[in-house]
């Protein structure tokens, strides 16, 4: 089955500044995508190009179209919520649900209104009036209506406080994702997000890093602490990162036997974020 | 054809000025009626046949003057206010193409907000009529009638909604152009990049042909679409003689600008489809 986005070269120029830089990535159906990198990685670029609201050079196919010029038949199938709170201030909550049910053919209005009534936010608000927070849920409530093969995320729960935060991860893996769909969600904050995903793509300025499953990544990457009078020995295996952790040392390393790491220390597979840093720390040296 | 139903009423959501802006200007004139001086009123020769003429003229001009100035501050912020609030993106996350959305502002602008006010010009000036006709005992209310003037001022409005939408269509285009592109300010750009072209034409060229131009697009309009002046107190000309039907559509010039306002709302819907927030 050919990927659900699949980018050869992707790019993407502001003036003299480089977005995007030959990034090639590609995503699977029934995945949950983490895309992860620093501020100014080129995320939201790379988001923006595969949504259609941008063009780009390289090639990008989002589920078999070319997004900037068939956006409207994109949106058919796919949706995303470009950060929170872009639901206009003067819009209320049933006028939000009768437009989308309006003009979108695969939106069920009775599950958007089940959603709304759990979350207990009443028709007749304005968003002007609702928090951040339930601003959020109203977004949800409308885009987990919508029966739509893919789901784009960029920077979702930014500025939410910790609860809101919870309970939209929580509607998200329990109400929505299942094997038919699949979710692509940007975030600095990878910790939050890091039990939910299946794979990970790693960007930095405006290149791919890692585009990979987290099953994989636990097979191929391995951080062992090394005590100081095994580190000589254990540097030989060329570790691509080192951190200092009370008093002792934890060397990453990629592609190498467990069997032999282990002679030199405690293993554990990294946590996506220990490996982003790793890996982005890498290039910045 | 759905989708635009759509697009209208969610403009109409969000722009409460479409009917609230023609019931402001309503009330004001029903309240004058109601305690207003009766003396002008009544000072005005009821008996002369072109009290209702000038009567409708004067509130239909009233309403349509006040509708334009609005059209023009819609388009002009239509495209934009969405890109400064970010809503940009939830639109732009729905199944619509920028052509519907482009053309449905367009539409609402050149036919939804003239027909508001369309309406709210009829009911006024009836109701006024009526509060007129009891309070001075004048017979204004009556005088709506003679000779057909009533029905001549609904096809005199439908005539210039027609014509107007298709006469500044270049202007609606550069509107909605604007306030596709600009990061800020969109009536302050809608009018700079032609005043510079203005002064480099006048001070360094010597020609006017900018001014020229837009002037009579913006003051031609009378000219382009009817027969002279419409005499007042001249009753056997009626609405209909008024209208110049075969000079508007014989004019080159309506033709040119129908084809410069179709390329400025190609170029709008390009700048829309690149364009997200700001």
């Amino acid at each position: 089955m050919a990927p659900l986005i699949e980018a050869r070269n992707l790019s993407k120029k502001y003036g003299s500044h480089v977005a995007l830089d030959n990034a090639n990535l590609s995503v699977e159906a029934g995945r949950i995508v983490g895309l992860i990198g620093p501020n100014g990685a080129g995320k939201t670029s790379a988001l923006r190009a595969m949504l259609g609201l941008t063009t780009y050079e390289g090639e990008l196919r989002v589920l078999g179209r070319e997004p900037f010029r068939e956006r409207t038949a994109l949106m058919k199938e796919a949706c995303f919520i470009a950060d929170v709170a872009v639901l206009p201030s003067w819009l209320r909550v049933d006028q939000a649900v009768d437009f989308v049910a309006g003009v979108h053919p695969r939106f069920r209005r009775e599950r958007a209104m089940d959603f709304l009534s759990k979350a207990q936010i009443g028709g007749k608000r304005r968003m002007r009036e609702l928090s951040k927070g339930m601003k959020t849920q109203v977004h949800l409530a409308l885009t987990m209506a919508i029966d739509a093969k893919l789901l784009v995320l960029d920077e979702p729960t930014l500025g939410l406080d910790i609860l809101a935060r919870r309970s939209f991860y929580d509607a998200l893996v329990n109400d929505y994702m299942d094997e038919t769909r699949t979710i692509v969600i940007t975030t600095h904050q990878v910790e939050e997000v890091e039990n939910l995903l299946t794979d990970a793509i790693f960007i930095d300025k405006g290149r791919i890093v890692l585009d990979s499953s987290l099953d994989d990544i636990a097979q191929r990457y391995c951080a062992v602490s090394v005590t100081a009078d095994r580190l000589e020995a254990a540097r030989a295996l060329k570790p691509f990162y080192e951190r200092h952790v009370l008093g002792k040392t934890v060397l990453y390393f990629e592609g190498q036997e467990r069997g032999h790491l282990s002679e030199f220390g405690e293993l554990h597979t990294p946590t996506i974020a220990d490996l982003f840093v790793a890996k982005l720390s890498r290039g910045a040296s | 054809m759905n989708n635009y139903a759509w697009l209208i009423r969610r403009e109409i959501w969000e722009r409460r000025a479409i009917w609230l802006v023609p019931a402001v200007v309503s009330a004001v004139l029903i309240l004058l009626a109601l305690f207003g001086r009766t003396q002008f009123i009544s000072d005005v020769p009821m008996e002369s046949p072109y009290v209702g003429k000038v009567y409708l003229g004067f509130i239909g001009g009233l309403f349509l003057t006040v509708m334009m100035l609005y059209s023009t501050l819609y388009l002009l912020d239509c495209l934009y206010d969405d890109r400064r609030d970010r809503s940009v993106l939830f639109w732009k996350s729905l199944p619509i193409s920028d052509t519907d959305t482009v053309l449905s502002k367009l539409l609402v602008a050149l036919i939804a907000i003239p027909l508001v006010s369309f309406v709210a010009a009829d009911v006024t000036s009836l109701i006024v009529a009526f509060i007129v006709s009891i309070r001075a005992r004048s017979m204004v209310g009556g005088a709506l009638w003679e000779g057909g003037t009533w029905l001549q001022m609904q096809g005199l409005w439908m005539y210039v909604i027609v014509t107007a939408a298709i006469w500044y269509l270049p202007v609606a285009g550069w509107c909605l152009m604007v306030s596709a592109w600009v990061k800020r300010a969109p009536m302050l750009w809608s009018v700079l990049p032609l005043l510079v072209i203005y002064l480099i034409e006048r001070f360094f060229l010597g020609t006017h042909y900018l001014a020229e131009v837009l002037g009579h697009r913006l003051g031609g309009y009378a000219q382009a679409a009817f027969h002279g002046s419409w005499k007042v107190n001249d009753v056997t000309t009626t609405a209909w003689q008024f209208m110049d039907i075969r000079g508007f559509f014989g004019n080159p010039a309506t033709w040119i600008g129908l084809v410069v306002g179709a390329a400025m709302i190609v170029a709008t819907i390009q700048m829309r489809m690149r364009r997200t927030e700001i």
